[in-house]
């Protein structure tokens, strides 16, 4: 078939987010004895997962937008392996990114071609008129088997775009093949993704044919841009090669992050959103390519920060990155959470710790949090409040940093008291080693994962000390 | 109560303790059992057990620590006083000064002529991981989540630092003139002196405070015997009475304090207790003070009114809070070096205080010039309770 489908619809911006670590590929292969490996996969740190990757860089586009949350229509979100794997992924995501009660949800799944489904899914609504502006987060933290190829690749990040009818930049055409093979696989019982195919069957049966049907339907010139899928680290070159002398801009995010899963096809392109041109995503995985033209005619706002946004991150060993991703645990018992995550505590909590939500006194303005913990006013004593979002900004009142805790907890552990913008205050974790906090620096605040209890992930707000472009960015003047 | 003090209705006239430390080969029974035997034969005229007509037990986590029963019955049985009125008072830190105004008010009413308070705390049958330290996995999940004790003070030392520039040598000359002191304590749990620069080197444990700007966790038991004032001659020619006690309470989070430089929660419970003894800070010849942190003891000292607001940590730099300085702090070491039963450690620090204004405190001893000590407690989420009670050797 391969004969290419209109998506009219448009971005209204993106916003892209890279997890805190990075492992170079060598220090996996001299975990198993062998010599070289090139290049840096992402890795999620204790805090961070596909969730809270998947909030950072839908916050990130929401705010280059301008558009208040909860007049977006809803959240389609790709993820090959959502944190729950039954459970509240949309509902805490909603929350958390403080979206109507009423919006939409769709979470597209299963492989990583899931970013461009979710993608395709949400133009759908809009060209459907169901929704005005719609939201598409794609965001992968991918686990791969211990001693597997998928080792030296596997990577993190998330993308996230606003769609609406008209904007900076359309989609245009849109080509879909399947073909009934496995690529990557994990079975309902299983923890790590694990490859399945020899390397040679899997490009040249699987990979190549697919990809090179759909890259080849669309219109493209010479000039055109490209996202290409890279699930090793070198198909992306070969795919390339076969489809003509293209040119490839997805490589710096695949060299700094790895393969991130369903955010690659438009993690790859989301720097290239900020230039006028013609751009053509490539998604595959689960035994289906798709790809999708994409025209610019402005630059798109939060493409400016894309680069700043996906570099940086602090060096680790493969041992620390084994921790981080759950695959190196310490014997023994750990301390359990004193509310437990079925705890009713937890149903009256939930919606105020995910939107991070404040009490604020309907008498004397003070705002007490949480607000179910506080009927009553500790500025003035009085018993009406107005629930209200809290900034996520603010300063550093005062500050610790734990080195002294009991499993799972892991040191060090930055604790603090801010000042936030709205002049309330809060006490929270730190989300860096603490080296980096004074009082008085200007932090923001981001959802993390406070804890894996009982298997349950539970999550909250920790601070990192604010940068530039977050500043520029995530509080627009208007 | 609202006439100018001293209150002076309640005496002590027993008190006696085990020594503090890790009493691996002790029970919490038994630990009761050494400090009621003690306490009994420091009676000086002598106490017939049939005397006690009430008691309250100090134990502030029951059977979180491993302990078989939560103190309220298990206590009079363990003692050999079984069948006599018993209650277990819980107030976080302050569990045992709280429990000894209780017992102080028990007395006070008239119900009561003869009352029996006693501390005891088992904090090291469980592993410290699966002990106080377990407090990081407490309370609310996100925000008390990794808040184990030395949080709820140390904020105040990063503040404090910042804003009037304490410095760690400051603090660590506490915990320095603490161990000085409890290496002349035959019951303190650490009997010996550390210097500054052993303090400096000591491996963090929450910053800025080191491993020796912590009070170990300690096992221990201490006991008191009240009686009313009218009787107390019946038991000793030297009573001690209760001049005055305040209790305060603030809110439980870290980021509802009204600053990171003091403790509201002591500023209230001593300003009432004060107000009851009829007295000011200038008339105490000593205090024992809540020293859980270094900077506790900081923050303490100017909540308590010995010096100024911001000058906490000179004052106790230049010598002033040591045994021969202008206001002697903690000779007994304090939590730092004699330890933190917590359910003891507030009748062992009226016992200290006991002694001292029966001149019985030997090389600790402190010169009395007005026959008032002062006892205090902070503690609890957000250090939101505090217990001061004040001591007076002056009859009425």
């Amino acid at each position: 078939m391969s004969t290419p489908r209109e998506c009219h619809s448009a971005v209204l911006s993106i916003g892209v987010a890279a997890p805190t670590l990075r492992l170079p590929v060598a220090q996996v292969a001299a975990g198993w004895g062998r010599a070289g490996g090139r290049g840096q996969v992402a890795v999620c740190g204790p805090s961070e997962d596909a969730l809270t990757l998947a909030w950072l860089a839908a916050r990130r586009a929401i705010t280059a937008a301008g558009i208040p949350p909860e007049e977006i229509g809803g959240v389609w979100w790709g993820c090959t392996r959502p944190p729950f794997a039954e459970g509240p992924n949309l509902s805490f995501l909603s929350a958390a990114l403080r979206l109507h009660p009423q919006s939409e949800a769709a979470l597209l799944s299963g492989s990583p071609h899931a970013g461009i489904d979710a993608l395709l899914a949400a133009a759908d609504a809009v060209i459907s008129g169901r929704v005005s502006t719609a939201l598409v987060v794609a965001s992968d933290s991918l686990l791969p088997a211990l001693g597997s190829g998928l080792e030296a690749a596997s990577g993190a990040g998330a993308v996230a775009v606003l769609l609406a009818a008209e904007g900076p930049a359309s989609l245009g055409q849109v080509t879909t093949e399947w073909s009934p093979v496995l690529d990557r696989y994990r079975g309902d019982l299983e923890t790590e993704t694990r490859e399945v195919y020899d390397g040679r069957l899997f490009r040249e049966q699987v990979f190549l044919p697919l990809c090179q049907t759909v890259g080849s339907s669309l219109s493209a010139d010479p000039s055109t841009r490209w996202s290409l899928p890279d699930p090793d680290g070198r198909l992306g070159r070969t795919l390339g090669e076969r489809l003509g002398s293209i040119k490839v801009v997805s490589s710096a995010a695949r060299s700094e992050l790895g393969d991130t899963g369903a955010a690659a096809p438009l993690l790859g392109l989301a720097a290239a959103l900020g230039e006028p041109g013609n751009l053509i995503a490539l998604g595959f995985g689960g035994g289906r390519a798709t790809a999708l033209s994409i025209q610019v005619t402005s630059p798109v706002p939060g493409s400016s920060v894309v680069q700043q946004h996906l570099s940086g991150g602090r060096e680790v060993t493969y041992t620390e990155a084994l921790r981080c991703r759950g695959q190196l645990v310490a014997s023994g018992e750990t301390v359990e959470m004193a509310v437990p995550p079925g705890s009713a505590m937890f149903v009256r909590g939930s919606h105020e710790m995910l939107a991070l939500l404040g009490a604020r006194c309907l008498a004397c303005a003070t705002v007490n949090t949480p607000p179910n913990v506080h009927p009553t006013c500790i500025g003035c004593g009085a018993i009406e409040f107005e629930i209200i979002p809290l900034p996520l900004h603010g300063t550093v009142q005062t500050f610790v940093v734990n080195q002294t805790m009991p499993a799972p907890f892991v040191a060090p552990l930055p604790l603090l008291v801010l000042d936030l913008e709205d002049g309330s205050r809060i006490s929270c974790q730190g989300a860096s080693d603490g080296s980096d906090l004074y009082i008085g620096v200007p932090v923001e605040l981001q959802l993390r994962r406070y804890a894996l209890e009982r298997g349950v992930p539970i999550y909250g707000y920790a601070a990192l000390v604010a940068t530039a472009s977050d500043k520029t960015i995530e509080r627009p003047s208007t | 109560m609202k006439t100018p003090g001293p209150w002076n209705k309640v005496a002590v006239v027993g008190a006696g303790m085990i020594r503090f430390g890790e009493l691996f080969d002790q029970s919490y029974e038994q630990m009761a059992a050494g400090a009621w035997r003690a306490c009994r034969e420091s009676v000086d005229l002598g106490l017939d057990p049939s005397q006690v007509e009430a008691m309250f037990v100090a134990t502030q986590r029951g059977t979180l620590w491993g302990q078989e029963g939560i103190g309220g019955n298990t206590v009079p049985s363990a003692i050999g006083l079984s069948g006599v009125p018993c209650t277990r008072i819980e107030n976080a830190c302050p569990t045992g000064s709280d429990a000894f105004r209780v017992g102080a008010m028990a007395v006070a009413s008239g119900v009561h002529d003869v009352v029996l308070v006693i501390g005891v705390e088992k904090m090291r049958d469980k592993s410290a991981e699966e002990g106080l330290l377990a407090r990081a996995a407490g309370g609310h999940p996100i925000y008390t989540r990794g808040e184990s004790a030395p949080v709820l003070f140390a904020p105040f030392a990063t503040r404090h630092m910042h804003e009037y520039g304490t410095t760690k040598e400051m603090l660590a000359s506490v915990a320095v003139k603490n161990h000085y002191n409890g290496a002349r304590d035959p019951f303190a749990h650490f009997q010996n002196e550390i210097t500054v620069d052993q303090v400096l080197a000591a491996p963090e444990v929450c910053s800025p405070l080191g491993l020796l700007d912590c009070c170990p966790q300690t096992d221990g038991a201490a006991a008191v015997l009240l009686v009313s004032a009218e009787r107390a001659q019946e038991f000793t020619d030297s009573p001690v009475y209760v001049a005055g006690f305040g209790v305060a309470t603030d809110h439980p989070y870290l980021h509802e304090k009204q600053d990171y430089l003091g403790l509201l929660a002591s500023r209230l419970a001593s300003a009432r207790a004060y107000e009851m003894a009829g007295i000011d800070p200038k008339q105490l010849d000593c205090a024992e003070v809540h020293d859980c942190f270094t900077i506790t003891e900081i923050l303490d000292i100017e909540d308590l009114g010995f010096c100024e607001k911001g000058t906490g940590g000179a004052f106790s730099a230049a010598g002033e809070t040591a045994i021969g300085g202008s206001m002697p702090v903690n000779t007994s070491g304090g939590l730092l070096a004699k330890g933190h039963p917590i359910g003891a450690t507030g009748i062992a620090q009226i016992i200290e205080l006991w002694w001292q204004l029966r001149e019985q405190a030997g090389p600790r001893q402190v010169a009395l010039k007005n026959g008032y000590a002062l006892q205090h407690n902070v503690g609890g989420r957000g250090s939101g309770v505090s217990v001061v009670n004040i001591l007076t050797r002056n009859a009425k």
